[in-house]
């Protein structure tokens, strides 16, 4: 595997991980998903530019597109969360615990 | 020049390293924004020029700030940086994996390193990624359209998760 391809791929894999692997804020939650979305971003871009198909330079742009939607959606969540609970912890959100 | 782009994929690793550890979300934000600046120098030494400044505005000038000021929902009076104790086990766990899949996996890389080089070999003006994103604009233009109602109804949806008062999506308030 290249080293571009082993690097984008971990970056994504870490994201995944520290979104599996959340501690106490949904908001870390949210920024290890903006890093699995910022790696994509760079495998999108990187196969327009390494590869010369200068059409596929259009899927990044909407991939950013889509993921503020999502971002913003996830911060709407946040803020109605600390609006409820008064924080964003995540042990607060227990409602369907038995 | 692959010597830059080594210590940039390098800096790229350390930076979502120190997002997927979960610190306190003050830090991550910086990890984030340190991720990003160095993704956009990667995309620069391989020719880009419009898909890198699009990123630092759209994605720095633009998310990053609103989850920047959106972390002051997360306030708390000691927060967890890296070096706490909780934080640098994850810290370790992630650079001992890393290490190890790199170590397997880069034993021998392919011989396709990439071009550093641009492809053209003389002066252009318009670049390969920014003629690509005009396309976007010309053939895909109806992609443009959904998007941009994708958006329109992302901020209706905003607006219905943040109301309250029976009819919202906060109930209790």
């Amino acid at each position: 595997m290249t080293p571009i391809q082993m690097t984008f791929s971990t970056m994504f894999l870490l994201g995944l991980m520290g979104l599996t692997f959340h501690r106490t804020h949904l908001l870390s939650a949210l920024l290890c998903l903006e890093t699995l979305m910022l790696s994509l971003f760079l495998a999108t871009s990187l196969w327009a530019l390494q590869l010369s198909t200068i059409n596929i330079a259009c899927v990044p742009m909407l991939l950013l597109a889509f993921s503020a939607c999502e971002a913003s959606s996830g911060l709407a969540l946040v803020v109605a969360t600390a609006g409820t609970h008064g924080s964003d912890h995540m042990q607060n959100l227990n409602l369907l615990q038995c | 020049m692959s010597y830059l782009v080594c210590v940039l994929l390098f800096g790229l690793m350390v930076g979502s390293v120190g997002v997927a550890s979960n610190p306190s979300p003050y830090f991550a934000a910086m990890g984030l924004v340190m991720v990003s600046g160095v993704g956009c120098g990667v995309l620069i030494c391989f020719g880009g020029s419009f898909l890198p400044l699009v990123f630092f505005l759209i994605y720095l000038g633009g998310m990053m700030v609103v989850f920047a000021f959106s972390a002051a929902l997360s306030a708390e009076p000691y927060p967890y940086g890296w070096g706490n104790r909780s934080v640098k086990m994850y810290v370790a766990a992630y650079v001992l994996g890393v290490g190890c899949a790199w170590k397997v996996l880069l034993g021998k890389w392919s011989g396709f390193w990439g071009g550093i080089l641009d492809e053209s070999g003389e002066l252009l003006v318009l670049r390969g990624d920014m003629m690509g994103v005009a396309a976007m604009h010309d053939v895909g233009g109806w992609m443009l359209v959904l998007g941009g109602l994708g958006l329109l109804l992302t901020l209706f949806v905003v607006l219905e998760l943040v109301r309250g008062v029976s009819r919202g999506g906060l109930r209790t308030v």
